[in-house]
């Protein structure tokens, strides 16, 4: 089982307050982690710092190591713009570009410089299927992506995500804002990435974490209190804070 | 019929009005004719409202300085508006005294024009420019648009930028009445047109190549030329050589009374026109 | 029941009502005096230049080619061309520069610059057009008659200055619009993998394209209503101008130069400018409140 990304001695600052405490991780190819924790436990914090998005925020300060395939994704060397085509992300609310289905998925490979107009079809109806939405949207193309149902919006992300042809996919509480329905439409698609893509999602829902991922890791306060296979998490936590969290006893 | 009788009241009103202009320009463009006695300071009192012309504004406002000093419970309010707009509140009789820098014409309102000064309007190019003189002729030329280079007149081979009041100026009338119409030719439309002459001045001292038309009083920093061969100073207007001269003019609607009149004798008399000549206007001719 | 329909017919209750009535009628008044005042000038402007358009004819006075009070002819296509000129001259540099402003504010300068330059902009906005003019004249037009090209009085010194006076209004509304654009678009562009250029250029400019148009028409608004710089930077020569280096005349330079002598036609005439300028300004306005409206939906 190949690791894909190691975490190593992470430290997070948001101007003088750590958000994230010596942080150790190994995520495993072609699974799905899971970060569970309460409100305000770094998970989102520890996704974001995957495909360097916490660049965004100004006044932060990064300590230790997050390789990458064993490339270090915070040396200097590193482009950032070339980092995030490979970690693509996909965020909690939907966030469609104003522009047609047809453009939306096709942004990202525009951005790379793809404009053959052929080309771009079929990488569009690709990324669609593998989003599984092709079928709902295959004959309206050119609407606007804004007039899509909630759900199929969040997939009409993924697939935009798809296009780029990343290697990983971020997902920051992809259902939170969806239906049960389309909720379920999205787990079964994190289900068929798998196969292609590492997916390391964050997620309130515990019940998603367990029927999805292979991998959970319990974030408390900064720190990742407990990481291991997600039975073993469920079933067997080895950490009182853990077993009291996925009971229900707090968060 | 109709127009008979329009064209009848036409004449009327010419008549009238040349007869009162004739009456002026003889009662005088010289000082006013009997002395009033001096009344005693401190025994004048009132407002009095002035507004039109803004050619005439500035010296207005002196005349009115020194007037309320000599007599300090009147209050003298000078403001613009231009003449047109003088001759208006005057025939409606919202001010007291109209100014006027041109004479009145027959469409216009009646209204009594009083002188109370002359202005001479300069022909005036940068300093940096050669030339000492031009013709009449050569000026009407150059603004009509027949001549385009200075080499033409004497001067370095380069193009003229001609600069000129708007339309309506009273500057602009006295000079296309002088200049531009006494040889049958108008200003040309790509001329530059400016709003006042201070405007102009700043045009022609910063462009080299400017030719321009301001008052007197607004010749410092400019070389102003001579005009077939007469230079345009004070005493060469005064004497008639200088040709390009205007009157500026007080108006009211009736003949003066009160302390309208004592205002009026006041700047007419000597201590007006010492203000006038020092602010680089003519004086009218005092005995 | 009873009790709530007592309370009702309170004598309190009624006295309510009449006051809440007055404050709402009161609000209605202030509210119709401004628009009355906007009627009335727009009254007093078509009652002044009504006579023109009747002696000279609506067309001919448009498209008239001479403007010459002594002939009595009242054309005014060179303004109308004039000002045109202008206020595309103005917008050519205000708009790229303002977009580029507006975008370097929201989503490019440290805050520290962004600090000192926002209130910069903003400033400009206070200073008078006099001052707008002065410098024009001064250092402008100079520049521009060393360059070898006329008086330096022309389309393109009038143009700059107006670039200038336009550029708040641009920027601020194009920043009030880009900063409404969500931060998601932002974030999901990025974390495609674009630079920080492409996320401006594909996704947030064009999500935030009817503020920006709005901020064009509100600005070109106000290029052709300017006037007092104008005429002391562009010559106001009476010609169609053949290069950005020839004079013009604007419409509203017109009325500024001429009203204060006019009188009988001429009077007429300038009020008659007065009525196109007027239909021009308030067809762009109409136009950019729409836009802004749309944006709002």
């Amino acid at each position: 089982m190949a690791v894909k990304i190691q975490i190593r001695d992470l430290n997070f600052f948001y101007g003088p307050a750590q958000a994230l405490k010596s942080i150790n991780m190994d995520i495993y190819e072609n699974k799905i982690t899971a970060l569970i924790g309460p409100s305000g436990c770094g998970k989102t914090t520890l996704l974001r710092l995957m495909n360097r998005m916490s660049d965004l925020v100004p006044d932060t300060r990064v300590e230790g190591q997050v390789l990458i395939d064993g490339q270090d994704i915070f040396e200097k060397s590193v482009d950032v713009v070339n980092l995030r085509k490979k970690v693509g992300m996909v965020f909690q609310q939907p966030n469609p570009f104003p522009k047609t289905i047809f453009e939306n998925v096709a942004y990202g490979p525009r951005m790379l410089g793809t404009n053959d107009k052929q080309a771009l079809s079929k990488i569009v109806e690709e990324s669609l299927k593998k989003a599984a939405l092709w079928d709902e949207v295959k004959e309206m193309l050119n609407k606007s992506g804004m007039t899509l149902s909630g759900g199929q919006q969040q997939r009409l992300c993924i697939a935009r995500v798809l296009a780029v042809n990343p290697q990983i996919i971020l997902m920051d509480e992809p259902c939170s804002a969806l239906d049960p329905i389309s909720t379920l439409k999205i787990e079964e698609l994190m289900m068929d990435l798998k196969k292609e893509y590492t997916v390391i999602i964050v997620t309130h829902n515990m019940q998603q974490a367990a029927r999805v991922s292979d991998y959970t890791g319990f974030m408390l306060l900064g720190e990742l209190v407990e990481y291991a296979v997600t039975r073993e998490i469920f079933n067997v936590p080895k950490d009182k804070r853990c077993e009291d969290y996925i009971t229900g006893r707090f968060g | 019929m109709s127009s008979i009788k329009h064209s009848m009241k036409k004449v009327g009103v010419l008549l009238s009005s040349t007869l009162l202009l004739a009456a002026v320009i003889l009662a005088g463009c010289a000082p006013a004719s009997a002395p009033v006695a001096t009344p005693q300071a401190g025994e004048l009192s009132g407002t009095i409202n002035e507004a039109g012309s803004t050619s005439v504004q500035p010296l207005a406002e002196l005349m009115a300085t020194a007037f309320t000093a000599k007599y300090p419970k009147v209050t003298v309010n000078i403001s613009g508006g231009g003449s047109s707009a003088g001759v208006k509140a005057i025939a409606a009789g919202t001010v007291d005294i109209g100014a006027a820098s041109r004479d009145i014409k027959i469409t216009e309102p009646d209204v009594i024009p009083v002188c109370i000064a002359r202005d001479g309007v300069a022909i005036v190019v940068n300093e940096a420019n050669s030339l000492t003189g031009v013709t009449i002729e050569q000026v009407a030329k150059i603004y009509a648009g027949e001549i385009t280079n200075w080499k033409d007149v004497g001067g370095n081979d380069a193009t003229i930028t001609v600069v000129s009041r708007e339309e309506g100026s009273g500057t602009r009338e006295v000079f296309e009445e002088y200049v531009t119409g006494a040889f049958k030719k108008k200003i040309k439309a790509d001329a530059l047109f400016f709003d006042s002459n201070g405007a102009i001045r700043s045009k022609v001292a910063s462009d080299k190549n400017a030719v321009g038309y301001v008052s007197f009083g607004y010749v410092a920093g400019l070389k102003t030329l001579m005009v077939n061969n007469v230079a345009p100073t004070i005493e060469n207007a005064q004497s008639g050589k200088y040709p390009i001269v205007r009157r500026l003019y007080f108006l009211t609607k009736s003949v003066p009374s009160g302390i309208v009149k004592e205002f009026i004798d006041f700047c007419r008399g000597p201590e007006g026109q010492k203000i006038a000549l020092n602010e680089g206007y003519i004086p009218l001719v005092l005995k | 029941m009873s009790k709530i329909s007592d309370s009702v017919l309170q004598p309190g209750c009624e006295l309510r009502r009449v006051y809440d009535g007055f404050w709402r009628y009161a609000i209605y008044l202030f509210g119709a005096i401004s628009f009355i005042i906007l009627l009335l000038i727009a009254l007093f402007i078509f009652r002044e230049g009504y006579p023109a358009f009747q002696k000279i004819g609506i067309w001919q006075f448009i498209s008239g080619l001479r403007w010459d009070v002594s002939d009595q002819a009242y054309g005014i296509l060179p303004m109308i061309i004039g000002s045109t000129y202008v206020t595309i001259g103005a917008l050519l540099i205000s708009v790229p520069l303002g977009i580029f402003t507006a975008v370097f504010l929201t989503d490019v300068a440290p805050q520290m610059m962004r600090s000192i330059i926002r209130p910069a902009i903003e400033l400009l906005v206070g200073i008078p057009s006099v001052v707008y003019g002065l410098v024009g004249m001064l250092m402008l037009v100079p520049i521009i008659r060393q360059s070898g090209h006329g008086s330096g009085d022309s389309v393109l010194a009038a143009s700059i200055v107006l670039a200038v006076m336009v550029l708040p209004t641009i920027v601020s509304i194009t920043e009030d619009s880009i900063i409404a654009v969500p931060n998601a678009y932002r974030e999901g562009a990025l974390s495609l993998g674009a630079t920080r250029w492409q996320m401006i250029w594909h996704v947030v400019l064009p999500a935030a394209k009817s503020g920006i148009i709005a901020s064009i028409v509100l600005g070109m608004g106000r290029a052709i209503g300017e006037t007092m710089a104008m005429i002391m930077v562009i010559g106001n020569s009476i010609i169609i101008p053949d290069s950005i280096f020839s004079p013009a005349r604007t419409l509203t330079g017109t009325l500024a130069l001429e009203l204060k002598y006019a009188a009988g036609l001429h009077w007429n005439a300038l009020f008659a400018t007065g009525v196109v300028l007027f239909v021009f300004i308030l067809i762009l306005n109409s136009f950019g409140f729409l836009m802004l409206r749309g944006k709002n939906k």
